[in-house]
C-alpha cells in the first residue's frame, strides 16, 4: 500500500505567541515548530499500517516555508518514514487550506491510488478543511475524525472507526481515500536516538515554489487574505473557592454557578 | 574558536532527551526520591530509545556519541532526576575500560551481545579502605594457571545490584601499588560474587548503590584488559571520558534549580509586590545564571577539547569541579529563594542541593579535582 501522510509545522504547545510587525502573522523568532497531535496521530497510524501490511511505503509531505518544515519532516523520518518531500513556499505566504491543499495535491501529483492520511485539522488554525479540500481536488472520498484504520487484505479494504455525535461508526472504504485522524488515541511513538541521527542526513525532495506556481497558475494565490492576527486578551477574573468539605466546595461552586455566573437558573 | 552553537543534530538530541526527562523521568522523580525506588521501567526505555550506552561505537550497538553530544543529553537527564541519570549514564562508565583497554575481539564478544538487549554494567574501582588513592586498593588478583582469583570489596558501586557485568580493577601485588593494577570484566552470575545490599543515600535516590563482594572468584585470563599492569591507566583514562559528562550533570541540577526559583520569585508576593522585584532576590538569580551559563561552556569546552583528540585533562577536572561546586550554589540559592517552602521536601528544590552533592564527591572527588588542575597548571610554569 500506498501511504502520505501530509504534516504542518505548527508552534510548540509551551512557545509564547507574539504577533509579527504586520500583525497579520505569527513572529517565528524564537518559536520551536513540531507536529501536532493532529499530526502525530497520523505519522503513527501511518507507521502502524505500514507494519501491518507487507510492502507498504509511507512517504510524508508538507507545505511550508524554511527552515521550520524541513524540521518537522526530519522528524517524520526519525519516526520511520520512508521519503519526505518538502513542498517550500516563501516565508511570507500566508497560504489558505485550500492552497494548502493545491499544493500537496500537486505534489502527490498522477494517478493515486494509495491511502492519504492527516490530522483532522491542524494543530494552529484549527480549520478542518484540508482533508476534504484534498479529497476534492484528488477526486477520492475523504473523511474526518477517524481512528483505528485497519487493512483488510484479501478484499482490499480500509475500515476505521469515527467519533460522531453521540456514537462511533465504523466505515469501509476502497482505495484511494482521504482520511483526517483524530489526536490522542494512538500514543505516537518517540523516535529513537540512532534514527533522529540518521534522519539528520536522509535526503529531503524539496519542490520549489516556482515549480508549484508553474503548475498552478492563478491557484497559487491564496483566496483568503489574513488581515491580522492578535493574541487572545489576558484571562481574568479566576477565583478560589475555600472549603471545608468537598459537600460544602460543591454547594459554593453550585452557588457561584447559579447566582455569579448564571450558566443555569 | 569552537561554535558555541548546538548543530542541528545535536538540538535534536537535546530535545528527545528533555522529553525522555520530562514525560517518563520527572513524573516519578519525587515518588522514587522519597522511597529510595530505582526506576527499572525508566532505565529499559532509556535504553529502547538509545539514551543509554551513548559512548559505545555503533558497530557494537551503541549510540556512538562524542563527548559535547553525551554532555548535551546528561544535562537535559539530569534537570528531571539526577539520581535516574547516574543509572543511566552508569554503563557509559563501566564499558569505557572495555572500550579503552579490550581487543578487537573482546569488543565484539562483550559489546555486541551487551548492547542488543537491556544491560547493565557496573564500574568497580573504589573500596571500604579508600576512593581517591586508587593506587592503594587492596582487591587481589592472584593467578592460577589461565585464570585469575578474585578477592576484595568494592564499595558504592552504582546499579551493582542490578548489573550483569561488573568491570573491576584489582591488584596482583599491593606493595608495587599503580603498577600491579589490572583491569578485568566479569559476569555477575560467577561463582563467588555477593552484592551487598542497597545503601541508603542522602540524594540520588533514584539510583542504586551496593558493594560487591569476590570471595575466590575466578575469571578466565581472557577477561583481563591489556596486560598486567595496565589497569590504573585504564582507569584514569576512563575518568578522563566520564568526567565532563558530570560537569553537564551538575550543570542539569543548577538549571532546574535556577528554572524553579525563577517561576517562584514572579509568583509569590511579599510587601505588596512579587518577590522577583526585591533586589536581593534578582541579585540571587543573577549571580545563579552566571553559575548555569559557566558551567554549561566550561563543560562543553572541556567536551569539545577531547572530541578532537586532545587530552582534555585540565578542562575537564576544571569543568567537573567548578559545575559540581556550582550546582551546590544554585541549589542552595533555590532553596532561599523559596523561603520556608523550600525546605519542604512537598517542593522540589531540597532534593537539588542533596543531589548536587554527590557530583563534588564521586568520579574523582573536588579535592582531587583541585590537585590535578593545580599540577597541569604549574607543570605550564615549571
Ligand atoms: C552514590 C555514589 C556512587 C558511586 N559510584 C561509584 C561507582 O559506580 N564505582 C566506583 O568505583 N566508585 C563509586 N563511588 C565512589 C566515589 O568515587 C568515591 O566515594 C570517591 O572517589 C571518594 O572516595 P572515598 O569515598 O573513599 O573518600 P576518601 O578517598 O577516603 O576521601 C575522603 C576525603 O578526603 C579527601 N582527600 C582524599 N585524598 C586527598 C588528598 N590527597 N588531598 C586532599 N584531600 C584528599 C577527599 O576529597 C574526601 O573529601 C560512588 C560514590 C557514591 C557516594
Amino acid at each position: 500500500m500506498e501511504i502520505v501522510v501530509a504534516v504542518k509545522p505548527v508552534p510548540e504547545a509551551e512557545t509564547r505567541l507574539r504577533p509579527d510587525a504586520s500583525h497579520a502573522s505569527l513572529d517565528p523568532e524564537g518559536v520551536k515548530f513540531v507536529l501536532a497531535g493532529y499530526d502525530e496521530s497520523a505519522v503513527e497510524q501511518a507507521l502502524l499500517l505500514k507494519e501491518s501490511t507487507v510492502g507498504s511505503r509511507v512517504r510524508v509531505l508538507s507545505f511550508g516555508p524554511a527552515p521550520r518544515t524541513e524540521e518537522v519532516l526530519r522528524a517524520a523520518v526519525a519516526l520511520g518514514c520512508d521519503s519526505a518531500t518538502w513542498v517550500e513556499h516563501p516565508s511570507d505566504l500566508l497560504p489558505d487550506a485550500v492552497l494548502s491543499a493545491r499544493c500537496i495535491a500537486t505534489a502527490i501529483a498522477g494517478p493515486f491510488s494509495g491511502l492519504v492520511l492527516c490530522g483532522r485539522q491542524s494543530g494552529d488554525e484549527e480549520g478542518g478543511i484540508f482533508a476534504g479540500a484534498l479529497g476534492a481536488l484528488l477526486k477520492v472520498p475523504s473523511l474526518g475524525y477517524a481512528t483505528n484504520l485497519r487493512w483488510k487484505e484479501p478484499r482490499g479494504q480500509l475500515t476505521l472507526q469515527r467519533s460522531i455525535e453521540g456514537g462511533l461508526e465504523e466505515v469501509e472504504s476502497s482505495l484511494p481515500l482521504v482520511v483526517g485522524l483524530q489526536q490522542a488515541w494512538n500514543d505516537p511513538r518517540t523516535a529513537k536516538l540512532p534514527n533522529i541521527l540518521k534522519s539528520r542526513k536522509a535526503a529531503i525532495e524539496k519542490i520549489p515554489w516556482e515549480a508549484t506556481v508553474a503548475t498552478l497558475g492563478p491557484h497559487a494565490i491564496p483566496g483568503t487574505v489574513r488581515r491580522t492576527f492578535r493574541l487572545p486578551p489576558p484571562r481574568t477574573g479566576a477565583k478560589m473557592i475555600r472549603y471545608d468539605s468537598p459537600q460544602d466546595a460543591a454547594a459554593q461552586l453550585v452557588r457561584l454557578l447559579r447566582e455569579e455566573a448564571k450558566v443555569f437558573p | 574558536m569552537p561554535d558555541f552553537g548546538l548543530s542541528e543534530e545535536q538540538r535534536s538530541l537535546q530535545e528527545l532527551a528533555r522529553k525522555f526527562a520530562r514525560t517518563e523521568m520527572a513524573p516519578r522523580a519525587a515518588e522514587c526520591d522519597r522511597l529510595g525506588r530505582f526506576p527499572e521501567e525508566v532505565m529499559r526505555k532509556a535504553w529502547e530509545l538509545g539514551l543509554m550506552n551513548l559512548n559505545i561505537p555503533t558497530e557494537y550497538g551503541g549510540s556512538g556519541l562524542g563527548l559535547v553530544d553525551q554532555c548535551v543529553i546528561v544535562e537535559e537527564l539530569a534537570h528531571a532526576c539526577a539520581g535516574m541519570t547516574t543509572s543511566v549514564i552508569a554503563n557509559c562508565l563501566a564499558l569505557e575500560p572495555i572500550l579503552l583497554g579490550g581487543t578487537p575481539e573482546q569488543k565484539q564478544s562483550v559489546l555486541t551481545p551487551f548492547c542488543s538487549s537491556y544491560h547493565l554494567a557496573s564500574f568497580c574501582l573504589t573500596e571500604p579502605g579508600g576512593g581517591s588513592d586508587a593506587g592503594a586498593l587492596q582487591t587481589r588478583a592472584t593467578r592460577d594457571g589461565d585464570h585469575y582469583v578474585l578477592d576484595g570489596e568494592k564499595c558504592f558501586i552504582t546499579n551493582g545490584p542490578h548489573a550483569s557485568l561488573y568491570t573491576v580493577f584489582a591488584t596482583t601485588d599491593p606493595e608495587l601499588r599503580h603498577k600491579s593494577i589490572c583491569a578485568f570484566y566479569l559476569p555477575r552470575d560467577t561463582e563467588g560474587v555477593t552484592v551487598g545490599r542497597e545503601e541508603e543515600k542522602m540524594g540520588h535516590r533514584a539510583s542504586s548503590t551496593s558493594t560487591v563482594r569476590f570471595e575466590k572468584a575466578r575469571i578466565p585470563v581472557a577477561n583481563r584488559l591489556g596486560a598486567e599492569g595496565d589497569g590504573f591507566s585504564i582507569a584514569m583514562r576512563t575518568l578522563d571520558q566520564t568526567r565532563t559528562p558530570i560537569g553537564a550533570l551538575a550543570t542539569g541540577i543548577a538549571q532546574a534549580a535556577l528554572d524553579h526559583a525563577s517561576a517562584y520569585a514572579l509568583k509569590r508576593h511579599t510587601f505588596g509586590k512579587p518577590i522577583s522585584e526585591h533586589q536581593a532576590i534578582q541579585i540571587k538569580l543573577a549571580n545563579m545564571a552566571q553559575d548555569v551559563h559557566a558551567s554549561r561552556l566550561l563543560t562543553w569546552n572541556a567536551a569539545w577539547e577531547i572530541d578532537h583528540g586532545r587530552k582534555g585533562t585540565l578542562e575537564s577536572s576544571i569543568a567537573k569541579c567548578f559545575a559540581s561546586d556550582a550546582a551546590m550554589r544554585v541549589a542552595d540559592e533555590a532553596i532561599q529563594v523559596f523561603g520556608g517552602y523550600g525546605y519542604m521536601k512537598e517542593y522540589p528544590v531540597e532534593k537539588l542541593l542533596r543531589d548536587a552533592k554527590l557530583a563534588q564527591i564521586y568520579e574523582g572527588s573536588n579535592e582531587i579535582q583541585r590537585i590535578v588542575i593545580a599540577r597541569e597548571l604549574l607543570r605550564r610554569y615549571a
